[in-house]
């Protein structure tokens, strides 16, 4: 009997084993080389197909079908391009592929000056990048890339009011109009629960990145005061609660501003008067990536002006490249001089992080 | 005898492969990393702590779990109320009815989930179609706001998870006996009578595992509470996704993870103690 | 057999009918909306029709989802239902530990458990793509079809089998002629739920996926920072389109499901004669 149950365990191992072999052998061939391993091998036939090829690796929706095809016609290299949906997503699947797999990512700055400190990203060689200088200065030198050694900007936002002038009989010029009665289950938000703590500190007058826990706690109760005003938290479409009616205030990001300005232009834009909150997004090159030329190229190739404007055009976001300006179809994101005054949410000291998280939990469940 | 023991053998030996491998690896794993540090920035220390269960017991985050845990049962009883008559219809019709049945109910399938909630966004918004429809028929006066409540979330819940009860309960009812039933009703018994005596009893192991089905997913499905809810209702799932993404924290997270999955099989375990369907051969 | 003669049951499968499909109708109509946004409507257009139709990115995409559907589910319904028949045979004490893991997949979370996964299939260093999608697909797969075979098996009358045993059939002809025709159902339905998860599973999918390598549902659901547009409510409404015509073709579609059935018993000539035979020997071989 005993005999039986060690035989089993070891055909059980032995299947397991064979198993993994043949995955892992079969996949080998199947995919064109996944991991860091293919670098050692890979300078053979796999070698000369990559140098044709760059990952990008981003959102779904960041750039115009004619820009990325104008790409792949002026250099002949093809783009693959390669999604995530948060970036700490991303964060995790770089640092698994251990900054190898992908050329080029495009993300928010808070998580970039992760990447950089946990040596995921490699410095630019700006005599690659012609031009480097179109870039807005005023992007430049953030907490993330102090120096501007691994980043080029990509697009802005400030996230702000927007309301509906008929369903709303006062003027809102603030955060702390957002607290008033008369806008009782008629306030739409965005669901990033730093934003919305930045923007209850900076209606007390105090940092969006306060770290002082006391002060966040305080920020936490006045946010719960909200609550009775929310009709609704969501991080996507939320633009379209102001469209149809379900809201009549909405807290919005840029993209989103710009797309409820074009549905309905009688929709009102508050910057509101205590400060701004901003956030860049940017593109790195990954430590380890297989064809870092082709990512300088592009780079270079999407700060050329006309492209440019043709990106921020399309995804609605403020521009970063200064010389794209004088092209925008949408004169609403050259840059307003408010940038200046905004500030960026930062990270913060873990206790910091979790109060943060903690106030956001407490008020979701006071809006219930 | 002997052969086929070995052949039965053989035929689980896939799944205790497969289950060794990529289920119980990736859940040492996820139970290891609940016990593990957060580490500032970015990942964790490897440096033992219990420290992210104690915090569960914080009353905001319990509350998030009485919350799931409600929704989950509503949601079950209503999706069980809903799903099992048309399981039962559909297993007595004709077998050509049969099949076109189940391609009515897979259809839905090839429409995103998201997009079908966006769908009820449509039907439940202010300027929406029910409220159309209402206001034309003079039941309402103004219209209702429907949406980003706990009802529109109920209604989602229903919506997603129907076709796994409707599934569930008809592969068990299609293999019952009906002359079981007309023997019962030829010998007196009541249609109600005939119903829990015979047909409920013998339907059991489809509604069971239905329950599961829906059960287990709705402790999760967070996404409903987002887009029909208004991320007004914090359930365990979308704390969960706060701690793994800005939140950063991987280790509460899986420590969140690792309690939601014991409550989930304790509850599984105590209802299937109560209704005495662990004794029933061959059920899960 | 006689059967239930009032409507009701008739009005009861098409009102529950109706609610799964209302939202589905509106996907379809606000696919020609002329807006950006699903909150109004601006007026008829074919727009985003012509705007798919450009996007070789999504309908490559889409084939994706496709094929990792099909070989996930396959791959879930030959160790699924091998596994769910074989586990009320054998007696051993690891059956019911087995049992209760393999159906762990459905219950941790997604996020928790693409994280987990995309960390274990590094240590392994399994190269990320169609493989490691397969296999992390397959094992949400499982529970599906494992649950709806073992509720179907429950309470199954062993003497069929019994009998086939006696008259000198071997397990596997057993298994083949006596028992899979029974739990063919059972089987179908878990395949179905099965597939429809994979199709629409993204959290999992981003973790354990490739570089060059996109599903449909990460392209839908990655629009994070713009915000679903039309453009998949018409991609949508073709699959829909697709999937009614060939049900309108109700004689390819008999062949179409003859040839699944034929796949799943891995058996080349007999499929037909498998298919016809699942519904006669489940009544016949009970009230027989």
């Amino acid at each position: 009997m005993k005999k039986m149950t060690v035989k089993k365990l070891m055909s059980l191992l032995a299947v397991c084993l064979s198993a993994v072999c043949l995955l892992s052998g079969c996949g080998g061939q199947g995919e064109q080389s996944g991991n860091t391993d293919g670098k050692e091998n890979g300078s053979e036939s796999a070698g000369t197909d990559d140098s044709r090829e760059m990952v990008l690796f981003t959102w779904e929706g960041m750039f115009p079908q004619e820009v990325l095809d104008g790409f792949e016609e002026e250099t002949g290299i093809q783009i693959v391009y390669s999604n995530f949906d948060t970036d700490e997503t991303m964060l995790e699947k770089l640092a698994q592929a251990e900054g190898g797999d992908y050329d080029l990512v495009i993300a928010d700055d808070y998580i970039i000056e992760t990447v950089v400190q946990e040596g995921l990203a490699q410095k630019l060689d700006q005599s690659k990048i012609e031009n480097f200088g179109n870039i807005n200065p005023l992007y430049q030198g953030q907490f993330y890339d102090k120096e501007d050694a691994y980043t080029v900007p990509y697009g802005a936002g400030i996230p702000l009011i927007v309301y509906d002038p008929e369903l709303v009989d006062f003027e809102i010029e603030s955060y702390e109009d957002l607290w008033d009665e008369r806008l009782a289950d008629s306030v739409a938000l965005t669901a990033n629960y730093r934003v919305i703590n930045g923007i209850t500190l900076l209606s007390m007058g105090k940092s969006m990145n306060e770290e002082d826990v006391s002060v966040i706690e305080e920020a936490g109760e006045k946010l719960k005061a909200l609550a009775p005003n929310v009709r609704m938290i969501q991080d996507e479409n939320t633009q379209n609660a102001l469209l149809n009616g379900e809201a009549s205030v909405a807290f919005l990001y840029t993209s989103q501003v710009t797309q409820v300005l074009s549905e309905n232009p009688e929709l009102k834009v508050v910057y509101p008067k205590e400060g701004l909150g901003f956030g860049i997004m940017a593109g790195f090159i990954p430590s380890n990536a297989p064809n870092s030329d082709a990512a300088h190229q592009f780079l270079n190739y999407i700060l050329e002006p006309e492209t440019g404007a043709q990106c921020f055009d399309f995804m609605g976001y403020y521009s970063t490249n200064i010389e794209a300006d004088e092209f925008l179809e949408n004169q609403d994101l050259a840059v307003p001089d408010t940038v200046t005054e905004g500030e960026i949410v930062q990270n913060v000291s873990e206790d910091a992080e979790a109060a943060y998280n903690k106030n956001w939990t407490e008020f979701r469940a006071a809006c219930d | 005898m002997r052969k086929k023991r070995n052949w039965w053998t053989f035929t689980v030996l896939p799944l205790y492969a497969f289950t060794l491998i990529f289920v119980a690896g990736p859940l040492v794993y996820m139970i290891a990393l609940s016990f593990a540090s957060n580490r500032e920035g970015y990942g964790v220390i490897w440096r033992f702590t219990a420290e992210n269960y104690k915090r569960l017991l914080d009353p905001l985050y319990l509350g998030t779990f009485a919350q799931s845990l409600k929704l989950a049962f509503s949601s079950t009883a209503a999706i069980m109320l809903l799903g099992y008559p048309f399981g039962y219809f559909m297993a007595k019709l004709s077998s050509k009815w049969k099949k076109r049945m189940m391609l009515f109910l897979t259809i839905p399938f090839w429409v995103n989930s998201l997009i079908r909630l966006y769908g009820w966004i449509i039907i439940l918004q202010t300027k929406g179609t029910l409220n159309g429809v209402l206001l034309n028929l003079g039941l309402i006066e103004k219209p209702l706001k429907l949406l980003y409540s706990y009802p529109a979330v109920l209604t989602g819940m229903i919506y997603t998870l129907l076709p796994f009860m409707i599934l569930s309960v008809y592969s068990s009812a299609e293999k019952l006996d009906w002359s079981l039933i007309e023997a019962a009703r030829d010998l007196g018994a009541n249609a109600v009578q005939t119903f829990f005596t015979i047909t409920l009893k013998l339907t059991f192991p489809g509604l069971l595992s239905g329950m599961i089905l829906t059960f287990i997913p709705s402790m999760g499905l967070f996404f409903i509470a987002d887009i029909l809810g208004g991320n007004k209702i914090v359930l365990v799932g979308s704390l969960i996704q706060d701690q793994m993404t800005r939140g950063s924290n991987w280790p509460f997270a899986a420590a969140l993870a690792v309690v939601l999955t014991v409550l989930t099989t304790l509850i599984i375990y105590i209802y299937r103690r109560v209704t005495h369907t662990s004794e029933l051969e061959g059920l899960y | 057999m006689k059967r239930n003669k009032t409507k009701l049951p008739g009005i009861y499968l098409g009102l529950v009918l109706l609610f799964i499909y209302l939202p589905i109708v509106l996907v379809v109509i606000y696919s020609f909306n002329e807006s950006k946004t699903t909150a109004m409507w601006k007026g008829f257009s074919l727009k985003w029709y012509r705007e798919l139709f450009q996007d070789t990115a999504i309908l490559e995409a889409l084939q994706n989802s496709l094929v990792l559907g099909v070989l996930s589910c396959l791959a879930a319904a030959v160790v699924g239902t091998l596994g769910a028949v074989g586990l009320t045979k054998v007696r051993h004490r690891s059956k019911g530990v087995v049992e209760y893991v393999s159906t762990l997949p459905i219950m941790i979370p997604e996020i928790i458990l693409g994280m987990v996964f995309l960390a274990f299939f590094s240590v392994l260093h399994l190269p990320f793509g169609m493989v490691t999608l397969v296999i992390a697909h397959t094992a949400f797969c499982i529970p599906y079809i494992l649950m709806m075979v073992k509720a179907r098996m429950a309470g199954m009358d062993p003497a069929l089998e019994e009998a086939a045993m006696d008259l000198g059939a071997s397990p596997m002809r057993t298994f083949l002629d006596i028992t899979l025709p029974l739990i063919m159902p059972a089987v179908m339905s878990g395949c179905l739920l099965a597939f429809a998860m994979s199709l629409d599973d993204v959290v999992i999918t981003i973790f354990v996926n490739g570089p060059k390598l996109n599903t449909l549902p990460i392209k839908v659901y990655t629009q994070t920072k713009f915000g679903v547009t039309p453009k998949i409510n018409a991609l949508c409404t073709i699959m829909l389109a697709v999937t009614l015509a060939v049900l309108a073709a109700g004689q390819l579609l008999r062949f179409l499901f003859s040839l699944a059935g034929r796949r799943g018993v891995r058996r080349g000539n007999s499929g037909n004669h498998l298919y016809s035979g699942q519904v006669t020997i489940t009544e016949d071989g009970k009230s027989g």
